[in-house]
């Protein structure tokens, strides 16, 4: 039952916080409203035993990457878009194709044989679930290869990143 | 040990489908290149949500491996991606995405 209500009250306001990301007209309330999505997911997370990922979430998405935004929003001090959609006929098909794609997936997600169908829970979790060992011991036997690639993608998105912010390159 | 979960598995579903929605929409209607960035981070957590919740599942760990990589990802995109607009602030001064269209022909 404080499942069940406590998944409604971050579900309600990951839903206002993110649905105040798109329509909102100053770039910076955008960003701090993203940071809420961010930290609701994060207690979604810690309802669903995924208490690492939920840290993660927190240090890495809501502390570093929102920084990065900030930093760029307030760098730049773009003003507000004086009209806040796309104008015209993009608006239009914008909404249509975004609720072609919402009824697409809520199709999948009830259809019988999708989630329905999918096993029942498993009740007796390892009690290290979530934990930052059982994850690492994952992380390091079976996805020791990706995890090695992914470190070169940062390799390489930093070395991007500095080349593309160099001045007099575009 | 754990107890059963309370909250079925489609009700994550449900709310990973909702979010990854307005993600899409912002990235649709809206004209500024940085909220169309936050908007594609809102589509890769609903993505993240969803892993999660079959990780719980299916009890396997698998799932939040997959979330790591993801956030490893979203990192890399934003530094480039930001670059990138910063690149394009500082030479046309707009971060409308409506502003660049050397591409279109």
């Amino acid at each position: 039952m404080l499942e069940a209500l406590l998944f409604a009250m971050f579900a309600g306001t990951a839903i206002g916080c993110a649905l105040g990301v798109v329509f909102h007209r100053n770039p910076v309330h955008c960003a701090l409203l993203l940071v809420g999505v961010l930290l609701n997911l994060a207690g979604i997370f810690i309802l669903l035993h995924a208490q690492f990922v939920a840290a993660l979430q927190v240090i890495v998405y809501a502390g570093a990457i929102m920084v990065l935004f900030l930093f760029v929003v307030m760098l730049l001090n773009v003003k507000g878009e004086t009209p806040l959609l796309t104008p015209g006929a993009a608006k239009f098909f914008g909404f249509l194709f975004a609720l072609i794609v919402f009824v697409e997936m809520l199709w999948t997600v009830l259809q019988p044989g999708g989630d329905a169908g999918a096993p029942a829970a498993q009740a007796p979790l390892p009690a290290e679930f979530g934990s930052p060992a059982a994850l690492g011991r994952v992380l390091y036997t079976v996805w020791l290869y990706p995890f090695e690639i992914t470190s070169i993608l940062l390799l390489v998105a930093v070395v991007g990143a500095v080349v593309l912010a160099k001045r007099k390159f575009i | 040990m754990l107890g059963a979960p309370a909250v079925p598995l489609l009700w994550y579903q449900m709310l990973a489908a909702i979010l990854f929605t307005i993600g899409v929409v912002g990235v649709l209607v809206r004209r500024s290149a940085l909220v169309i960035f936050m908007s594609i981070e809102l589509m890769l957590n609903a993505v993240n949500l969803s892993f999660v919740a079959f990780s719980r599942q299916y009890g396997s760990m698998d799932g939040h491996v997959f979330v790591f990589f993801v956030m490893a990802v979203a990192a890399a995109e934003v530094a480039i991606g930001l670059a990138i607009i910063v690149a394009i602030f500082r030479n046309r001064e707009t971060a409308s995405v409506d502003d660049v269209h050397l591409l279109k022909g």
